[in-house]
Parts: structure tokens; C-alpha cells; sequence
């Protein structure tokens, strides 16, 4: 039980299971809505949820992080609606509590691409995997290639994150962080979901050019118009130029039909 | 009748019963019920306001219990946080449903209306009320059919919900067009992540 003087938010942390920490926040896996009881009816199935807690910064003047953090939470949750608006396949947000810096939004069950592609799982900096080379029809089957599970080839992959990053464009998104750590693949119903994640990994893929270029295939396809002056650009050099937006922490996924 | 129990809030808000009605019969004597007691002094006006305690929610316009729940939710923080932006508790859920910041216009749409056919009913408070006090209570009021709230999804009005959220010209709604099920499902998750985060909505 909670004490009455604790924040709610905070209350439920409490409960919560720590998934990772970071820098900026710490991550937590809880069940947001008790399981209902009832007489007469069955009980109301409930979901997990991910809570992002951007806790205090001692650093920080106190009012300073609490606006930042307050502005911080409210452009992720903005950021997030518009992509659900626009159909780029993003977690949908549960709660909001921007005071307290915290943000819940739907669980996701899946593996990250970074992994999948042979990249090693998250934390396991340095451990670099192999990441087949050739492009083109089969993909080579390594002794276990994680992607198996999902049916898809790594070229369908590409593909899908292409195609959600130019959806993510087209609604004026900009995600700030977009490495393979940050996207995760679920598999549900006969469906594969790709998701991209916040968090910062080093996340490299040696020889990992001829896969980009399957990216930018389906980004191109899906910009329609808009792409010849995005390639100018690309071309150019100047996108390198960019400033990262700050807390523009988006978790996109990817959905496609699995072949079956 | 289901009943919610939020173990991390504040004890007298901590219990949530949700009760779906079909074919209400009373709904504009309700409704004028629910304006007179807002307005009467005294004693008589404490018992009627006591009377009808509850969040009077239009079924149709809710996709899903997770919908609700999302505006419970919120509106449970509110108070918990002295950040009401309402007069109550309940009323606070029928801003979290509306996509404005219209409060006449979130408790004409959400609210009780002559017309309402079916209602879900909410009442918050703490552990120490009991389901069968509240159900006999909701009876008193409300005269219709209690239903689980599994049947939600066949009372549900889509259209109406879409025209609210000005969904129809949306991207992913449209891409969906084909498919009903899976149009519903994002018009869902579109509704609730927009009730989510409506206190930073901007």
C-alpha cells in the first residue's frame, strides 16, 4: 500500500519492474489497471504497460528540470499522437503525468533489429556479430539466423524501416535517434511489427551498406515526390549537419504480413 | 458491474465501479435530475447531489474498456494531484473523453443526453463503498439494463467517434478503410492515446 503523501505516479513505480536506465530515464514494465471484479461478469483482461520516468536531475537547477522535464514528456506524448494519427505504427501512449516526467505507453513483446540482424543484444557493446554481405535474393542461412523466428528476410526488414521512417516524415516527424537498437520486430497473429525504441546503444552492422541501400529503396517508393530533393540533400552531405532534437524519444514499429 | 481497485492512489479515490446500462428509459429526466441537483441549496441539495454521485457517460461514444479506463485514469490523477480542471472527479472523465477543452461542450457530447439509449455509469471512491451499495444506488437512478461491459462493442458508434476526432481524413484511418475491424481498432488507438495524453495535448 501506498502511503497517501506519495505521488500516485510514483506510488506505482514503486510496484514496478525496472527494465534499464539511462542518463535521462529510467524504464519500468507495470500493470497499469487492476484486473476488474464482478459478480456477474467475467474479469476485464488488462495489458502492461511501459512506463518512461524522467527522474530529477540533482544537476540541474530544480526549475529549470521541472520545466524541461514537464516539456520533455509532453513533446515525446505529441510526437507519439502524431505518429498514431498518421498511421506510422508506433506504441499507443496510456498515461500521462508530466509532472511527475512520466509517460506510459503500450508494452511491446518483440526482439530488437540490432539483434536480429546479428548485431548482438542491447548492453552487449563491442560484441560485434556477422551480418551477411549479399543482398541480393537468399539471404545466406547463418548457423541461427534470429529472423527465422519472424519469417522475414532481412531485405523485408530493410524495407519495413524504410517505408515507417517515410511515413514518419510525412507527418513532420523527426525521431532523432533512429539506430536498430532503437527498432524491435514482434510477431502477433501472423503479422511481423517492427518497433524502434529510445534508447542509444552502439549499434554497428560491419558491411552493412547494401542493407542501408534496401532502406532507402522503400523510403524513396513511399516519399513519392518529396524524395528528389531528400536525395539532393542526402547526396550533398548535408543532412550530416542536423541538429539533434532533444527528447524526441519515439518507439516505432513496423507492421507487415508475414508470408507465409 | 466491475469494480477497479488502484492500490497506488490515494485511498477515497482509489476504488472505481463501472457499470454499463442498455435501453435506458429515463435518460432526459436524468438529465434535468442531474442539472437541478447542481443547482439546489441546503440539505435537499447535498442528498441529491449524493444521489447522483456517479459519472453518467454516453456508452456509444466509447471504443473500448481500455478507453474508459484511460479517462479514469486521467482524471484520477487530476484529483490526486488538486489539478481538476472540473468540478469533479466525474465530471473530470467527461473532459478527458472530449478532444477540446470545451467543458459544456465535453459534457453535452459525453454526457447524459434525452436521447442516450445506453449508459455507463462510474463511481469513484474509496475501498470502504461496497459493489452492492453502488449497484443498488446506480438502480435507483438509472432505469435500465445492467449489461457486462463486453457488450460495449455492440453499442459502440463509430461514425460519431470518428466525426469527434476528426478522423475521417486521416491517414491512418483511411488506409484502413477496407477493413472494419482493423479501422475500429486504430480509431481505438488513436481515441485513447489522444485521451492519454490530453493534459499536455498543447
Amino acid at each position: 500500500m501506498a502511503t497517501q503523501a506519495a505521488s500516485p505516479t510514483i506510488a506505482l513505480i514503486e510496484h514496478a519492474e525496472k527494465i534499464s536506465q539511462g542518463a535521462e530515464a529510467k524504464i519500468y514494465r507495470v500493470q497499469l489497471h487492476p484486473a476488474g471484479s464482478s459478480n456477474d461478469a467475467s474479469p476485464v483482461a488488462t495489458e502492461h504497460i511501459l512506463l518512461k520516468y524522467r527522474f530529477h536531475k540533482q544537476y540541474r537547477h530544480p526549475t529549470l528540470d521541472a520545466s524541461l522535464t514537464k516539456s520533455r514528456v509532453a513533446g515525446e506524448a505529441r510526437a507519439l499522437l502524431k505518429c498514431v494519427r498518421s498511421g506510422v505504427n508506433v506504441p499507443g501512449i496510456r498515461m500521462v503525468d508530466a509532472p511527475e516526467g512520466v509517460l506510459g505507453i503500450e508494452w511491446i513483446d518483440g526482439k530488437s533489429v540490432r539483434f536480429l540482424l546479428g548485431g548482438g543484444a542491447e548492453g552487449e557493446e563491442g560484441e560485434e556479430g556477422e551480418v551477411d554481405d549479399d543482398s541480393t535474393e537468399d539471404t545466406a542461412e547463418t548457423e541461427e539466423d534470429p529472423l527465422q523466428e519472424f519469417s522475414i528476410t532481412q531485405d523485408s526488414v530493410m524495407e519495413l524501416i524504410g517505408t515507417e521512417i517515410a511515413k514518419m516524415h510525412q507527418a513532420d516527424v523527426i525521431h532523432g535517434d533512429l539506430t536498430t537498437s532503437n527498432m524491435m520486430l514482434r510477431l502477433e497473429d501472423k503479422a511481423v511489427d517492427l518497433y524502434v525504441l529510445e534508447r542509444a546503444f552502439s549499434s554497428t552492422h560491419p558491411q552493412s551498406e547494401p542493407l542501408f541501400a534496401g532502406v532507402l529503396r522503400a523510403y524513396e517508393k513511399k516519399m513519392g515526390k518529396e524524395w528528389p530533393a531528400i536525395s539532393r540533400r542526402l547526396d550533398d552531405g548535408e543532412s550530416r549537419s542536423t541538429a539533434r532534437p532533444s527528447g524526441t524519444a519515439l518507439m516505432l514499429c513496423v507492421s507487415e504480413t508475414a508470408r507465409s | 458491474m466491475q469494480t477497479f481497485r488502484y492500490d497506488h492512489l490515494p485511498t477515497e479515490i482509489s476504488t472505481v465501479h463501472v457499470a454499463l446500462y442498455t435501453d435506458v428509459e429515463n435518460s432526459a429526466a436524468l438529465r434535468s435530475r442531474i442539472v437541478r441537483a447542481s443547482q439546489l441549496e441546503g440539505a435537499e441539495g447535498d442528498a441529491e447531489r449524493e444521489a447522483v454521485n456517479f459519472a453518467f457517460i454516453e456508452a456509444r461514444l466509447i471504443c473500448s474498456v481500455l478507453h474508459l479506463q484511460t479517462a479514469v485514469y486521467q482524471a484520477l490523477l487530476a484529483q490526486a494531484q488538486g489539478a481538476l480542471r472540473t468540478k469533479t472527479v466525474h465530471s473530470e472523465i467527461l473532459w478527458a473523453l472530449n478532444p477540446t477543452n470545451n467543458i459544456t461542450e465535453a459534457i453535452r457530447r459525453y454526457g447524459v443526453a434525452d436521447a442516450s439509449k445506453s449508459l455507463i455509469v462510474v463511481r469513484i471512491g474509496s475501498p470502504d463503498l461496497e459493489q452492492g451499495d453502488v449497484n443498488e444506488q446506480m438502480h435507483k437512478v438509472v432505469e435500465g439494463t445492467l449489461a457486462p461491459l463486453d457488450e460495449l462493442s455492440d453499442i459502440t458508434d463509430w461514425a460519431s467517434i470518428k466525426k469527434y476526432y476528426k478522423l475521417n481524413g486521416e491517414a491512418a484511418v483511411k488506409a484502413a478503410a477496407k477493413d472494419p475491424a482493423r479501422e475500429q481498432a486504430i480509431v481505438n488507438e488513436i481515441v485513447t492515446s489522444s485521451v492519454a495524453m490530453k493534459s499536455v495535448m498543447g
